[in-house]
């Protein structure tokens, strides 16, 4: 199952995707993480350090392929690099696509690579892809299919238009989803339920709703990664219950 | 398979072992290793054989890395040492094959792990060699006889990696060396259709796609890897203007793939047909009417080319999947190409380029040209470059003076020197995206003076 997951920054869009591998990698499923989102660190928030990203990798290759001995393909190199990429915890590998392309070429390095990603994904129970709210990488880098397209919100208004936003450039850009589900993030006992008819109105589902909650601030503001989070944090317990039912539903 | 304790088949191709499934790293980022396949006389092969010099998985401590290597000998009458690298590189797939059994990359740079399930199973080198021995004579008839060693005693491992870096470069040199003319088939590449409609790149050993990632050798893995894919095979066909570069096969070829757009295609010229561009080219060969000659200019260069405008302005009006007369987009790797543009002269037509790129292909200039060639430090407008190219006695002067005497004997004497003086142009407009309205202007022997020219689209 791929998961996307995506938002406008400052929602705690990555908060969330962390804590969906945590849940997952709990749940006994092998998970892959995908960093897809440049200004964001995937990475940080689940502990642990990520030494080359795909956009290294990218801009070295395309540099090395001018003096490729004849007999050497940078197609097998760049899947070996590219395995070579993940960063594999315990409990779960991460890829990080790092930094967007500079001038030149791409066309034939990202075509490659979006085929040895798809490859490479196979091989988990699930893959949670942390993407911007611009969906540059689920056009051009990674995949173009996801299962389940999440889109975090924050409990405003703005945030619903973007999550409505976000559908339309995903269906423009021809990313298939079979489901897109909103997820209201720190929500209060009082904005919880106006914001979540709010979005059914407008025709989004609610795939879950997170309470704020300040252990995860306190962790967020210390830069911490959220591994440290305790058990029965309720943020984490309201984004398990989304992963446990996304696994029910095969979605 | 005959008593192989795990499964094998194509489904298990791009498995990926991840590191808590894994029972040990063979070569890898963090250690050595190396893949070699040789073919030899038959005398030299024991058929069938598979041995294992040093520890086997068995032996092998759970969650350990070794070094390893893999030496492949083969037979048969019709064998040939060219085939040894297209061998070589199954390899990679048919370890694929093998449940719990990952393989990455090739040559000295490999990368194996065997899976915890696997090793459990009883999986030995061992019987990775019987199914390799299988493969690839079920797969390749020519192979007669096959002998698979593997390596995982350091020392041994050692030795063989010298022994493989030995035979690649030799193999490399040879490959380095085919031309246009030593092979059948030609490739093609429409990965950038998706922008420029029109474009199709050819790509030859002399000639890799302008964006310097697809190569002759590059197009010959993609149409094994995914042949249905957007690089696909072009057949050479006849071969029509050696020099120049134009083959019935590519014509062909191109003719359909650009929906007609494209009649004839050139590969080493500027002129007349040159080979279209996507508009992701690494540098641009122009031709600069002034002298005669031909400018070449590269992405990373900001400055300003001798016609007063950078990369990008130019780089606008080459790609797009046009033929534009004087233009061409190419790859860094096509000026190291013996057929650099033999159409026009090759080297000897080459009057200016960025002294960093002049640098960096230094050693495929010939040596009596290098000085010869301007850079943005000895030339920065027209007049500059034609200066220096009086100074240092640049080839292109002769056949400019001899065009330019002949000017002068049929002109009136009282006419202004022209502005711009070329042989024959041509300019194909595209009107609109996508829309089929194009037409072609053609000057021939012309001479224009303008202050200003706007084209306008009739509304």
């Amino acid at each position: 199952m791929i998961i996307a997951v995506s938002g406008k920054g400052g929602t705690g869009k990555t908060v969330v995707a962390a804590l969906l591998v945590r849940c997952f990698t709990e749940m006994g499923r092998e998970v892959l993480a995908i960093d897809a989102d440049p200004d964001a660190n995937l990475g940080e928030a689940l502990g642990v350090q990520v030494e080359r990203t795909l956009g290294d990798i990218r801009e070295e290759m395309l540099k090395r392929m001018e003096s490729m001995p004849p007999g050497v393909s940078w197609r097998t190199a760049l899947e070996y690099e590219t395995h070579r990429a993940i960063v594999e915890a315990d409990e779960f590998d991460l890829l990080s696509m790092g930094r967007p392309e500079g001038q030149g070429c791409y066309c034939a390095v990202n075509h490659v690579l979006r085929q040895i990603i798809d490859t490479i994904a196979e091989n988990y129970e699930v893959v949670v892809i942390d993407t911007e709210a611009g969906l540059e990488h689920l056009s051009r880098r990674t995949t173009q299919s996801v299962d389940v397209m999440l889109v975090v919100t924050d409990t405003s208004k703005r945030g619903i238009t973007t999550a409505l936003r976000i559908r339309e450039l995903a269906e423009s850009l021809s990313i298939s989803f079979r489901k897109l589900g909103v997820v209201i993030n720190r929500a209060t006992p009082e904005t919880e339920q106006r914001i979540e008819e709010y979005a059914r109105e407008v025709g989004l589902e609610v795939a879950g709703v997170v309470p704020e909650d300040a252990e995860v601030r306190e962790l967020d503001l210390m830069g911490e990664p959220l591994l440290k989070l305790s058990r029965d944090s309720p943020a984490k317990r309201a984004v398990c219950g989304i992963a446990e039912k996304l696994m029910e539903l095969g979605a | 398979m005959e008593d192989i304790p795990v499964d094998v088949g194509l489904i298990y191709e791009g498995e990926r072992i991840r590191k808590s499934s894994m029972y040990v790293d063979l070569a890898g980022p963090k250690s050595k290793g190396a893949e070699l396949l040789l073919v030899v006389p038959p005398d030299e092969v024991e058929d069938g054989k598979v041995e294992v010099v040093g520890p086997d998985v068995d032996q092998m401590e759970e969650g350990g890395r070794y070094p390893f290597g893999i030496l492949i000998k083969v037979a048969g009458e019709k064998l040939e040492e060219d085939l040894e690298g297209v061998f070589e590189r199954k390899l990679h797939y048919f370890c694929n094959y093998i449940q719990g059994f990952m393989h990455l990359n090739s040559r000295d740079i490999i990368w194996c792990r065997i899976s915890k399930d696997a090793a459990k199973k009883g999986l030995k080198l061992y019987h990775v060699g019987r199914v390799l021995v299988n493969l690839y004579k079920s797969e390749f008839d020519v192979i007669e006889k096959i002998q698979v060693t593997f390596y995982t005693d350091e020392k041994a491992v050692d030795e063989h990696i010298a022994r493989a870096r030995e035979v690649y470069e030799k193999r490399d040199a040879r490959a380095s060396a085919i031309k246009d003319e030593d092979v059948d088939v030609f490739y093609s590449c429409l990965l950038c259709q998706s922008f420029a409609p029109t474009h199709v790149c050819a790509i030859t050993p002399s000639r890799s796609g302008g964006c310097g990632a697809v190569t002759w050798f590059e197009g010959r893995a993609a149409v094994k890897v995914d042949p249905s894919g957007p690089i696909g095979e072009i057949p050479k066909g006849e071969v029509i203007d050696p020099v120049k570069g134009e083959y019935s096969g590519i014509n062909e070829y191109v003719r359909e793939k650009s929906n007609g757009t494209i009649e004839r295609v050139y590969l080493h010229s500027l002129f007349d047909y040159p080979h279209t561009s996507c508009g992701c080219f690494e540098a641009i060969a122009f031709y600069i009417p002034e002298v005669d000659g031909i400018g070449i200019v590269h992405r990373d260069f900001h400055g300003v080319t001798p016609f007063g405008i950078p990369f990008s302005t130019m780089a606008g009006q080459v790609g797009g999947g046009v033929q534009s007369q004087g233009f061409l987009g190419i790859s860094i790797a096509y000026l190291r190409s013996p057929k650099f543009l033999q159409g026009d002269g090759g080297w000897r037509r080459i009057v200016w380029m960025p002294s960093q790129l002049k640098e960096r292909v230094r050693s495929a200039i010939p040596q009596e040209m290098y000085d010869l060639i301007a850079t943005e430090n000895e030339a920065q407008d027209l007049d500059t470059l034609r200066k220096f190219l009086e100074e240092k006695q640049h080839p292109v002067l002769e056949r400019l003076k001899a065009e330019e005497a002949k000017e002068k004997a049929e002109e009136a004497p009282e006419e202004e020197q022209p502005a711009a003086t070329m042989p024959e142009l041509t300019v194909p407009v595209q009107a609109g995206a996508g829309a089929p309205v194009e037409f072609t202007i053609t000057f021939k022997n012309a001479k224009i003076y303008a202050e200003k020219i706007i084209i306008r689209r009739k509304e």
